[in-house]
């Protein structure tokens, strides 16, 4: 048995010896690579630069050709420029990949058998904006790998070519719903033709496509998705209709105002909610008594956001919210004075008890009862107690002494 | 008629190289576990670095798409470090969320602090009490930061207090944060992807915690990170290396992850307020809740994930003497045996998956048992000794091989660090991490399975104390307020 246990400890003892060796030589070795490449990048960006900002019509002209790793830092200099530059710099960053080979080489590198591999390829195409790759990368929308086609919806999304709109609508039969959202936030920023493609497609993509697609549409405000988002408020799946309401308002167009109206009375609650939301950002004054109604939802998230609608309305919606401080409904009450109180409605009033003018008292006096008389005094106590000057504290006391409001 | 006379002797001798064989057989199980873990991890984390390489952190950032989220964050007698830790958390680099401080009835100026720092002021917000809790005192908002919300309630504990945060978020997912934590800026978009890959599964995330102490903090962020000069920290360091990157990887993959620490979690609201919130019948609210959600949804047969992802960083304070570890790690264990009471009817049932068939009987066999195991192997040695029985040869051997599998372990873990996140750049940092992965073996894993024998017995005593972690504050003192 004792030899057994030799055996193993010299096993094991062989084992820790070679595992801090590994972790030692890694971290030196990844160290030296690193130093390396500094040392190189900073003897050939200067010379990248220049080019980019127009110096020479090739960029091998004023470099000696780049070989092992002087290849890669010329590589990663001139895609680091890439992402955030643009017009003619871009382009000849583009011209510069396509001149010293690396868009053959990672176009190459798109068949390679490790998926990373692959999806590195298509994330550096995607900042090389090369037309010459682009059936390449549309061809790896079908791989088999959903990090691979994320990168090729990416890059496709970069190209900003109509003949990559296409595949990236296809793309949202993904049944990965985060591919679908982040293809989704792809289109959006390709603009209105993304929205057009997107409505003539719609019918084809499957339900859980489809609530993305809308959310997408909404993003781009185009004006021509506002047909189909108005069809989609009838939709049976309530998450369509929901989120076709949210666009609606995302749009603005304060003719949509009649179909959101009713919207507002759908059986679901997710769907009432966005519209009273996208009712508060169209701002039409005959949208004000129907979110007044809303207040008394019995979801919290429809009244909040009613509230919300009529506080960004502006003098009209605020009369209304101070309106309904009376309503006999709890949650309308209660809804309307927290959102007067966010809107700091409240406070004006409160500093209006110290005004000389003896109406504007009056006035502040009675809009203070009410707010007591719907029961959310929280804030006026505090404020009791802390404000400055000592007339408003006394008046407001008073008023929220037991029994004052009735009497 | 024969003679009942017993051999003492013989019969202590027998038990005692019994006990010994049982030892062994149990050392060669576990170890065997941890390597299958560690081997699990290895691959995980190899398959999480590829994936993060392409990582959509930005795209998270800008889209209007990603989910917003509240972070609740209980405070009771913070007032040294709670609006420096609510500055840096409305810093976090995320879209849409809300931070939701709980005054747990602070006796000290917590509440004060805040109000002057952010210039609150009372607001009568309206919420739904979803979740029994002490009395809520007040509710203050900021003009000046809208996402600010804080809440002043009666004291009923951290569990009452993050059930009191989670009744007035508003958003559908919640980040528990402590209060003395920081969290680093990229956190929050790093905890979410698994949220949005999988939006209808996924339940709760928990991220990796690791040791503030001697990093350098500037503003509520680290800015310079580095190992405590102290040896107790650094063996922490070690310890919640292999905790994390080859213990909760490995469970996470495994689909039995049991424990989110609380000090960083997001959870999906609507499932923890299925669940019946935060439990204040345990003393690790974290790990009653996992284990309470795993039992909930597994119940309503559920499709759902709960996972470990390990960069997401929380920065945290760890003891620094051995009273204040020890009084930490016995309410960890003691909580640990109260969720294990409360939910044993789980052990071994397979409607539970493998949390029943795996998970459980792991923490019953290894974490529950395993002190005892230990503990009582020492005592049978020297029991052995003085019987005149001990193979001398083959103790030093077998004590050689377990300190081996130690070390062997604790550097596994360290290469895990390096290969993947190598938060600890300097090179006297790695020397310093190899050298203590060898000596934690020698001393501190075995008063670790000492301090947990004691958090047996205080759990069969029933004791219930908390005690103070003397936190010795990773702030500079300029910036605490009303410190001169």
């Amino acid at each position: 048995m004792s030899e057994v246990l030799i055996q193993v400890l010299w096993v094991l003892g062989g084992v820790l010896v070679l595992l801090s060796l590994y972790i030692i030589a890694n971290k030196a070795l990844r160290e030296m690579r690193e130093k390396r490449a500094a040392r190189i990048r900073r003897d050939l960006e200067p010379r990248i630069l220049e080019y980019i900002n127009g110096k020479g019509e090739r960029l091998a002209a004023l470099l000696p050709p780049p070989k092992g790793m002087e290849r890669q830092v010329v590589e990663e200099v001139l895609l680091d420029n890439a992402r955030f530059l643009k017009g003619n710099s871009r382009a000849r960053i583009t011209a510069a990949c396509e001149d010293l080979g690396y868009v053959r080489e990672r176009v190459r590198q798109l068949r390679n058998p490790r998926w990373w591999k692959r999806a590195e390829a298509a994330e550096k195409l995607a900042a090389m904006k090369s037309p010459k790759s682009a059936q390449d990368i549309i061809a790896l929308m079908r791989d088999e790998v959903p990090e691979v086609r994320m990168r090729a919806a990416r890059a496709l999304g970069q190209m900003e070519t109509r003949t990559s709109i296409k595949p990236l609508i296809e793309a949202f039969q993904d049944p990965n719903r985060w591919s679908a959202l982040r293809i989704a936030d792809i289109l959006s920023g390709m603009g209105p033709e993304a929205a057009d493609e997107l409505v003539e497609s719609f019918a084809t993509l499957p339900i859980k496509a489809r609530v993305a697609a809308v959310d997408c549409l909404g993003r781009v405000r185009s004006h021509r998705a506002a047909g189909l988002l108005i069809k989609l408020l009838s939709d049976p799946d309530r998450d369509i209709r929901a989120r076709a309401a949210h666009s609606l308002g995302l749009i603005g167009d304060p003719n949509f105002t009649p179909d959101l109206l009713r919207s507002v009375k759908d059986p679901a609650w997710p769907v009432r909610a966005m519209a009273a939301k996208a009712l508060g950002k169209l701002g039409r004054p005959e949208a004000v008594e129907p979110l007044r109604e809303a207040l008394k939802d019995r979801e919290w998230w429809v009244r909040i956001n009613a509230a919300e609608g009529l506080r960004s309305m502006g003098e009209r919606g605020l009369a209304a919210l101070v309106g309904a401080i009376e309503a006999e409904d709890r949650y309308a009450r209660h809804a309307a004075v927290a959102t007067l109180e966010g809107a700091g409605v409240l406070d004006q009033y409160v500093e209006k008890l110290a005004s000389p003018d003896e109406r504007e008292r009056e006035k502040a006096l009675a809009f203070i009862r009410k707010i007591v008389a719907a029961e959310r005094t929280d804030h006026l106590m505090q404020t009791a107690a802390r404000h400055a000057q000592e007339k408003v504290r006394e008046q407001l006391s008073r008023i929220l002494a037991p029994g004052e409001v009735k009497a | 008629m024969i003679p009942l006379a017993i051999d003492w002797h013989d019969l202590l001798q027998k038990s005692v190289i019994g006990f010994n064989r049982y030892v062994i057989y149990y050392f060669i199980t576990l170890n065997s576990v941890y390597l299958l873990l560690f081997l699990v991890s290895l691959m995980e984390v190899v398959r999480f670095v590829r994936r993060t390489f392409f990582s959509d952190y930005q795209q998270i950032l800008k889209s209007e798409m990603t989910l917003p989220i509240s972070i609740v964050v209980p405070a009771h007698n913070e007032e040294r470090g709670i609006v420096d830790t609510v500055r840096s958390l409305l810093q976090l680099n995320y879209g849409e969320f809300e931070v939701l401080v709980v005054n747990d009835g602070s006796k000290d100026g917590t509440l004060e602090q805040l109000v002057r720092a952010f210039n609150l002021r009372t607001t009568d917000r309206i919420y739904r009490r979803t979740l029994p809790t002490q009395k809520v005192r007040g509710i203050y908002a900021s003009l000046e930061v809208p996402n600010l919300t804080v809440v002043d309630k009666e004291q009923g504990g951290k569990s009452d207090a993050l059930n009191a945060g989670i009744n007035l978020s508003r958003y559908p997912l919640f980040c528990s944060v402590d209060a003395d934590s920081v969290i680093e800026e990229n956190a929050l978009l790093r905890v979410v992807k698994p949220f949005m890959e999988h939006p209808e599964e996924m339940v709760a995330v928990g991220g990796i915690v690791r040791i503030i102490n001697g990093c350098e903090v500037r503003d509520g962020r680290v800015v310079k990170i580095g190992l405590p000069r102290r040896v107790l920290p650094v063996f922490q360091v070690v310890e919640y290396l292999r905790a994390f990157l080859s213990g909760r990887i490995g469970w996470s993959v495994l689909r039995s992850l049991l424990i989110i620490s609380g000090a960083f979690g997001l959870y999906k609201k609507s499932e923890v307020i299925a669940v019946g919130g935060y439990d204040s019948n345990t003393d690790t609210e974290d790990l009653e809740l996992v284990v309470k959600l795993h039992e909930g949804l597994k119940k309503r047969k559920v499709k759902y994930r709960i996972v470990f992802v390990p960069d997401p960083v929380c920065w945290t304070e760890v003891p620094e003497k051995f009273k204040t570890l020890l009084m930490q790690r016995n309410r960890w264990h003691r909580g640990l045996l109260q969720s294990f009471r409360l939910h044993w009817r789980m052990l071994l049932n397979p409607k539970y998956g493998v949390i029943g068939t795996l998970a459980l009987p792991y923490f019953l066999l290894f974490e529950m048992l395993g002190p005892f195991v230990e503990v009582l192997g020492y005592l049978s040695v020297i029991l052995a000794w003085l019987l005149g029985i001990l193979n001398m040869e083959f103790f030093l051997l077998f004590l050689l091989v377990a300190v081996f599998y130690g070390v062997f372990l604790s550097i596994a873990a360290v290469l895990l660090e390096e290969i993947s996140f190598r938060r600890y750049p300097a090179w006297e940092d790695l020397a310093r991490l190899i050298w203590y992965a060898i000596w934690e073996n020698l001393g501190y894993r075995q008063l670790l399975a000492l301090f947990k024998v004691k958090a047996f017995f205080d759990f069969i005593r029933r004791r219930r104390r908390w005690g103070e972690m003397g936190h010795r504050g990773f702030r500079p003192a300029a910036a605490v307020p009303g410190q001169h």
